[in-house]
């Protein structure tokens, strides 16, 4: 009993704060099963008069033709995704395994591209890409996406090759084995860990990312998801309970991925911060 | 045959980030509207940000930023870690504040964007419903949408940093906090003399990625706000960008990102450090 007694003021805090958490989270909920007049009309804990999530959504995708946006950063996803485990990978066992001359050096240029604020390269990438006639296009939107995300895939494969025993390489270099054999037999049947790390973390910023879309797409056909739902907003705040239904439908895929690979988000977690 | 493997990695990284961030450097010394061709002219657009009000408020902003982003989100999240370890209940309290982690700061800025509205958000609404006669306006009054803004962040970012302390606490012994708990310390001088010094290394990492990302701020500031009412809620981030792809300053927008980049690598200089020595050892 005194034992529950001391905890109290913990768990009070605690409770404060879950409901803190968790209301922002149910009353987007609530709202995108709103229609816009009862959204008007009632107060925010009131439930709606009749279910409109659907409407809601049928609705939004027909206007913001959202479907067109959602295709695309599906493409930049999966294709950014593709690129970079396939580059970083390479890269990593190099770096570690055949360690060519200057592979501190290499490795320090590549990372340094986590280090600096985006803002650093908008300029001249925007110029770059005019003068390609790479803006506006998904090539060039899928190449931005896959450089932004090698360093710190780099630094995952690397780090997760050091681990790997020399043992099995020196085997397989007695059995004939040239360095591209050794990656593809040897190497990448074992690297499940660091790929699903690369790829929770690469899709989901693919997906969330609004910068580089809004700086470098135009056109509907190439825009990505984040940037569509942001310009719904407007400086008039919008339709809420459209907006909120976008937010929700847009917001799915980054969840089942997180759910999906959960296990491989604190593994992440670790390397990314004590990289 | 080794330098075939880093290639592309090497080619993409170099051709879309490294020379493009040189570029920009050089581009900070020029008055160019993006269109006719740039002229040199020195380290005008650098002197011009210190008379410039506008970056002035954008750099109180942005210290703003940092300052409640120690004190919230990383301190919050250190707090939060200790309480709720063995805690009963402590897999329910620890996921209520990861779900902000699965999605993105458009949603968390647009959610918040909701929740602060001044005639039809739930904040006010509960202002009403405990019978304050109060009603902020959240987003446009000065410094309150600032404020306001780190609030939603706080929101995102708790869980990161508390999922890094329940990593670190993971990871001290037993050992010696027993020994404590024999010598007569109570929990409070446990903490303070043997906890929180073996967690160094992780707050070190938690203090420098919370003050770098403060700097970093983007969507969340876009999308509520716009940096409004009359870049009142700016911070160096979103200055950069308005200067540079709405009035078409590219030059002076070069340069704000310069400083903003200055910055950011001086704060993490000694995290750098310490990673790349390490990594020397492995070599």
């Amino acid at each position: 009993m005194t034992r529950w007694l001391r905890k109290a003021p913990v768990y009070a805090v605690l409770v404060l704060l879950t409901l803190m958490w968790l209301l922002p989270v149910v009353s987007s909920f609530l709202v995108s099963f709103k229609s816009s007049e009862d959204f008007v009309s009632q107060t925010f804990y009131q439930l709606p008069t009749q279910i409109y999530f659907f409407k809601n959504l049928v609705t939004v995708i027909a206007q913001y033709r959202l479907l067109d946006n959602l295709g695309n950063s599906l493409m930049y996803s999966a294709a950014g995704t593709v690129v970079v485990i396939i580059a970083a990978s390479m890269a990593g066992f190099s770096i570690v395994r055949l360690r060519p001359k200057f592979n501190f050096a290499l490795f320090l240029i590549i990372y340094s591209g986590t280090l600096f604020p985006f803002q650093m390269y908008l300029i001249p990438v925007y110029r770059l890409f005019n003068t390609l006639n790479l803006y506006d296009t998904r090539t060039g939107m899928v190449l931005i996406y896959s450089a932004i995300c090698i360093p710190f895939s780099l630094f995952v494969y690397r780090g997760f090759y050091t681990t790997i025993p020399r043992e099995i390489e020196e085997a397989a270099k007695l059995d004939g084995c040239g360095p591209a054999r050794t990656f593809i037999s040897v190497f990448l049947p074992q690297s499940l860990a660091p790929t699903a790390v690369v790829a929770l973390f690469q899709a989901t910023w693919i997906w969330n990312d609004l910068l580089f879309g809004m700086v470098l797409s135009r056109a509907q056909s190439v825009r990505p998801i984040m940037v569509a739902v942001a310009t719904m907003t407007g400086y008039g705040g919008g339709n809420i309970p459209w907006i909120m239904t976008a937010v929700i439908f847009t917001s799915i895929p980054t969840i089942l991925l997180f759910v999906v690979l959960r296990k491989f988000f604190i593994q992440g977690m670790v390397l990314s911060i004590t990289s | 045959m080794s330098y075939v493997f880093i290639l592309p990695a090497f080619a993409l990284v170099v051709a879309l980030l490294v020379l493009p961030m040189m570029q920009n450097v050089y581009y900070s010394f020029f008055k160019w509207d993006g269109i006719s061709p740039p002229l040199f002219n020195g380290l005008k657009n650098y002197l011009a940000m210190f008379t410039d009000p506008v970056i002035a408020g954008s750099m109180l902003n942005t210290v703003i930023w940092v300052v409640f982003t120690l004190v919230f989100p990383a301190l919050g999240g250190l707090v939060v870690a200790v309480f709720v370890t063995g805690l009963r209940g402590e897999n329910f309290f620890k996921s209520v504040f990861f779900i902000p982690l699965t999605i993105s700061f458009v949603a968390t800025g647009i959610i918040w964007t909701y929740m602060l509205g001044r005639e039809l958000g739930v904040l006010n609404g509960v202002l009403a419903l405990l019978g304050i006669p109060l009603k902020p306006s959240y987003l446009t009054s000065v410094p309150l949408n600032t404020f306001s803004m780190i609030f939603a962040w706080t929101w995102q970012q708790l869980g990161t940093n508390m999922v890094m302390f329940l990593m670190g606490l993971g990871t001290i012994p037993r050992d010696p906090i027993e020994a404590c708990i024999i010598d007569g310390a109570n929990k409070w001088q446990t903490f303070v003399h043997v906890k929180f010094p073996m967690l160094a290394p992780i707050t070190t990492v938690v203090i420098t990625m919370a003050m770098v990302n403060s700097f970093k701020v983007f969507d969340i500031i876009y999308v509520m706000t716009r940096g409004g009412p009359y870049s009142s809620s700016e911070t160096l981030a979103i200055s950069m960008f308005r200067e540079t792809f709405t009035l078409f300053h590219m030059g002076y927008g070069a340069a704000i990102s310069v400083v903003l980049s200055l910055i950011v690598i001086l704060i993490s200089a000694a995290y750098i450090r310490r990673m790349t020595k390490r990594d020397m050892l492995y070599y």
